[in-house]
């Protein structure tokens, strides 16, 4: 602290060192905190501060001072009690039995015996046969004692140390009392800076201002303290849809396993949505209950006659009905994304390649909890001289690994297209063994339809909504598809898109 | 996939076996077929398409015993035809019909609902619901054979489930049968089953007789099938047999029965003999990743229900029933390996990629448009692909895709834009404090001289009590201006917003999009009370505009 230098100090530690100067520039703290409406405790932290600006010092004293015993206090009161006998006794005619004494005088049993030998001892009284008699001898030494004793109890009760303290205390009537207390002492510096008013009380800030921040007020002044317990306004972020976010960490995911994206057209000729899937054109799933058929356009035209020649003869070599190419050109809305994979595969050939997409498909149903009438595939294959079922298996596990679904377990199932054909049930906390991984390897039909040998190639088209359903913590699928902004704001990021 | 319901005890009737449900359970995991309900004795399970012979207990009894090792499948046994079919005379449009006997069983009331309940299966999956084949079962013993399949006017007859005759115009007006399968049938040309006393058997594929069904007193049967595709015929024809014979209990014999009349198909049926295979054991293991030695094989494909008839040790010769007319090809066998090995037993491979993983550009161009669209404070929203087409029509969309067979009208056209969503999306969030701010980035299909094309498209939408078109410009200046491009304007029209309020969106002189102020009549119509400015870039132009790539054009032809 240089000479002549400004204090700033916060509002409250100027008000102790304001106090503590009207109290005459020393004080215990208990005193200076009760004359700011504190407890001792509230200001140390004031203090500190004070002692180390140097303004004052704190110092730490112990504190002896005698103090009357409950026994002192009743002696005040009521006289002593060889006092009280003495003149009971009298009152009596100078002869009582013991029992009589301690009823008439009210003095209690255990004060009464030691009572009864001061007495004797100092001459005044005899007893013999528990009757205690009154003896005529000189009082006055008696008297000076007595009116010692209280005269010393006096002092005592007044806070000062009396010549007879020993005797008082060893009667039990008074007590030393030891406690350590903080004597705070303004400094000469303190005083001085104080006298010359270079301690300055610093202004409270509840908001900083461009103003405050540009006028340097800021420096020494003290911030409300923030009351954290007061609820904030509530508001919401813009942000990705739930949904949105979801399919691009499954995107992630599978570019993160190699996988390349391909994407195809949402409308679709039977031809690549059925027939070269080697699905037979009496098959049930597609009639009209389970395919959306496109209204007023005109078939396909002008499709490769190797194609359909292709599928022409898949179909009726492997199961030998007379095949519809008018049937096959129809177009509707693709019902999964496996044609996507099919015209990869026209595309692209043998080789050794994965691809994947990630689109909607169609199918009739009528919107509820667990149905709508368009939702997400996932949709892949892996291509490759090499590749088996079991490969198929493993990328199903590390599916399930990424995507926080467990364990996966497998079981034989049916689909037109692949052979042999999986289906992947993951275990769910409340549902029990759930299905979601359908896949399987492209059937020699298939291939041949897409104009392909010599390879192997796992395929799979997930259902991705009803993972997203479970990722996402939503139970209506409706609300995946939602453009409702209440809604969409109460559904937050879950951890398996974080991790 | 079909929902059938079999008896415990009937299951294991036909099986010659004690079965337990867990070991049922068992049989129908590796079958394919899952559990769906298990009450009592009742039993409810979900055959898979391709194994049509469980479609009733008759199949599922003989596939538990061959699992569980009680019974061995082999070569079915076929007697010379003692009668014949004539099928010359048949209906163009339904030419065939073929017939098998089965001598010898044994019927209570719940076998004939088990054979009742196959066929009916079996006309939903494989039967294009009896416009493909339709089947038939009588009391031979009630029946003068030989048979003939012919076309006729008119006829008399008794229909099954009836009490009184009926001509068969009475048949096709008065039965529910009779309605509901009418378009199958043409006039003048009926197709009629009839013994050779002239007794109608069957109306097919509307209904059979009432008089020469079968009951609990049947001993022989006789089966028929009847359509227009022969091969599938003949396989519905072996299921049913075989199946038929099972109520035999290993006494039933099959009776072939000549066919006449007609070129191309067989001369008797029905034909038992199964298909032969030979599996190449390097091929399975290259297919599954897995196979064990040729004696395991055997082993696993006997209790699949093969019979293996030659064992070498690089390959077996297989023997597949005539009930698995799902058995096509060796990766048929090479499934029923792997099932009856048991997938729980394959272990999970990981193959390394060959090559890196990436996104689509229209996914990388959709990432980017979206980010810029959250900073500039808009929220995202999801919309359905499909959409009313009433609606469309009314907010003056003509040429979109417009569905056949909708299931319910508010979704019965898929969007020809992101602008209809866009003023759903207002619609939906009325109920909230203006200014809303919502974007999508979504796929839509638009008709480009008659051909569906699916795009990408970024639909945006602004409403405020106070609004013009210039907040709209705003916004899209600010995306391109991220995207390092400049934003040129020329007047631009949409079905739904104001002429001459309506802006085309220029990038680097291509075409990119358009917004615009929606028109009082639309925003009226819809409900929606304060100005609306709304937009929609199509991805796919914007990547080619600003030279990031050309997106190929997504439409249905391969």
């Amino acid at each position: 602290m240089g000479k002549n230098e400004r204090i700033v100090l916060p509002d409250r530690v100027y008000r102790v060192l304001e106090v503590l100067i009207g109290l005459g520039g020393r004080a215990p703290a208990e005193e200076l905190a009760r004359s700011l409406g504190k407890r001792a405790s509230d200001i140390q932290r004031d203090l500190a501060e004070l002692e180390r600006l140097g303004l004052v010092k704190v110092i730490k004293d112990v504190i002896k001072r005698p103090e009357l015993t409950p026994e002192g206090v009743e002696v005040l009161e009521n006289g002593l009690p060889e006092v009280r006998v003495l003149n009971t006794l009298e009152a009596l005619g100078g002869e009582a039995s013991i029992s009589e004494l301690a009823k008439e005088s009210g003095v209690i049993d255990k004060e009464l015996k030691a009572a009864l030998g001061r007495l004797r001892r100092a001459g005044l009284v005899e007893i013999s046969g528990g009757i205690v008699r009154l003896v005529g001898s000189d009082r006055s030494s008696f008297f000076e004692t007595v009116s010692d004793v209280v005269k010393g109890l006096k002092e005592v009760a007044e806070g000062r140390y009396p010549p007879n303290f020993g005797e008082l205390r060893r009667r039990r009537l008074v007590k030393e009392v030891v406690s350590k207390t903080q004597i705070i002492e303004v400094t000469k510096e303190g005083a001085l800076a104080w006298s010359e008013g270079r301690v300055i009380r610093a202004r409270v800030i509840t908001a900083l201002t461009p103003e405050i921040i540009r006028s340097g007020e800021w420096e020494g002044a003290e911030f409300k303290e923030f009351d954290l317990s007061i609820e904030v306004p509530t508001i919401h972020p813009v942000r990705k849809h739930p949904y949105a976010y979801f399919l691009q960490r499954v995107r992630e995911i599978l570019v993160g396993m190699g996988f390349v994206e391909v994407k195809g057209p949402h409308i679709e000729s039977e031809l690549l949505n059925f027939d070269a899937l080697f699905v037979p054109q009496y098959h049930p799933a597609r009639r009209g209950t389970d395919v959306y058929f496109v209204k007023g356009l005109p078939r396909l035209e002008r499709v490769s006659r190797e194609l359909v020649e292709r599928v022409k003869e898949i179909h009726e070599k492997g199961w030998r009905y007379k095949w519809s190419p008018e049937r096959a050109l129809r177009l509707v809305l693709r019902t999964h994304t496996t044609p996507v994979s099919i015209r990869t595969l026209m595309k692209r050939g043998a080789g050794e390649y994965r691809v994947f997409s990630l689109d909607r498909v169609f199918r009739p149903d009528t919107p509820d909890p667990t149905h709508l009438m368009e939702f997400h595939q996932l949709e892949g294959i892996i291509v490759g001289k090499r590749v088996t079922f079991r490969h198929l298996l493993g990328f199903f596990t590390e599916l399930a690994k990424e995507l926080g679904l467990g364990e996966v377990m497998f079981r034989p199932a049916y689909f037109p297209f692949t052979e042999p054909s999986v289906e992947g049930y993951i275990k769910h906390p409340k549902l029990g063994w759930i299905e979601v991984f359908p896949g399987g390897m492209f059937r020699p039909e298939v291939l041949n339809a897409a104009g392909v040998s010599g390879v192997n190639v796992a395929a799979w088209g997930i259902g991705i909504d009803r993972i997203a359903m479970l990722v996402l913590g939503i139970n209506d699928i409706r609300d995946l598809y939602t453009n409702n902004l209440t809604k969409i704001r109460s559904t937050p990021y879950p951890k398996e898109v974080m991790r | 996939m079909p929902v059938v319901e079999v008896q415990l005890w009937d299951v294991a009737r036909v099986a010659n076996m004690d079965i337990s449900l867990e070991e049922l359970e068992r049989v129908l995991t590796v079958l394919k077929a899952e559990v769906e309900e298990v009450s009592d004795d009742t039993l409810t399970y979900e055959a898979s398409h391709d194994r049509p012979d469980l479609y009733s207990a008759e199949g599922l009894g003989r596939a538990a015993a061959i699992y569980l090792g009680k019974r061995r499948q082999g070569r079915y046994v076929v007697k010379d035809p003692v009668t014949e079919l004539d099928i010359s005379a048949a209906p163009r449009y339904r030419p065939y019909a073929f017939l098998a006997i089965v001598r010898g069983v044994r019927l209570d009331d719940e076998a004939i609902r088990q054979l009742f309940q196959l066929q009916e299966k079996l006309h939903l999956s494989h039967c294009g619901d009896r416009a493909l084949v339709s089947i038939g079962l009588y009391d031979l013993d009630r029946l003068k054979p030989p048979f003939r399949y012919v076309a006729v006017k008119e006829a008399e007859f008794v229909p099954l489930g009836y009490d009184k005759t009926m001509s068969l115009g009475e048949v096709l007006e008065r039965t529910e049968k009779g309605v509901r399968y009418a378009d199958l049938v043409r006039k003048g040309e009926y197709p009629l089953l009839v013994d050779s006393s002239g007794e109608v058997m069957s109306f097919p594929p509307i209904l059979n007789s009432e008089t020469n069904k079968v009951t609990e007193e049947t001993k022989n049967v006789l089966i028929d099938v009847t359509g227009t595709e022969p091969w599938l015929m003949l396989k519905v024809l072996n299921i049913v047999t075989t199946s038929v014979l099972e109520r035999g209990y290993g006494r039933a014999t099959v009776e072939s029965v000549e066919i006449v009349g007609a070129k191309g198909v067989p001369e008797r049926t029905p034909d038992l003999r199964g298909s032969v295979l030979r599996v190449e054991l390097r091929d399975v293991s290259g297919l599954i990743g897995w196979v064990g030695s040729a004696n395991d094989v055997k082993a696993v494909l006997e209790r699949m229900g093969y019979s293996v008839e030659g064992l070498f040790k690089d390959a077996v010769v297989v023997w597949a029933p005539p009930w698995r007319t799902d058995v096509l090809s060796w990766v048929d066998v090479a499934e029923d390996i792997a099932a009856g090995y048991g997938y729980w037993k394959l272990r999970p491979e990981i193959l390394p990629p060959t090559h890196w993983g990436r996104e689509h550009i229209l996914e990388r161009m959709s990432s980017v448009v979206r980010d810029v669209m959250l900073g500039l404070g808009f929220s995202e929203v999801v919309n359905y692909m499909l959409i009313d087409a009433k609606l469309l029509r009314g907010l003056g969309y003509e040429r979109f895709v417009e569905i056949e067979n909708p299931k319910m009208v508010t979704y019965s056209a898929v969007r020809p834009s992101l602008l209809p969503s866009m003023l759903l999306t207002v619609k939906e969030n009325t109920g909230l404090t203006p200014p809303l701010k919502m974007f999508e980035i979504g796929d839509a299909v638009k008709l480009v001289d008659g051909e569906p094309i699916t795009y990408r498209g970024l639909g945006f939408v602004i409403a405020n009590t106070k609004l013009s078109l210039t907040d709209g410009l705003v916004i899209v200046k600010a995306l391109f201006r991220s995207l390092g491009a400049e934003v040129f304007l020329r007047p631009g029209k949409t079905p739904v917003t104001i002429h001459g309020r309506t802006a085309s969106i220029i990038v680097n002189g291509e075409d990119v999009g358009l917004v615009g102020e929606i028109h009082p009549r639309v925003l009226s119509a819809l409900g929606i009370e304060y100005p609306v400015v709304a937009g929609e870039l199509i991805l796919n132009d914007v990547a080619r505009a600003l030279g990031v790539g050309n997106v190929p054009k997504l439409s249905p032809k391969p």
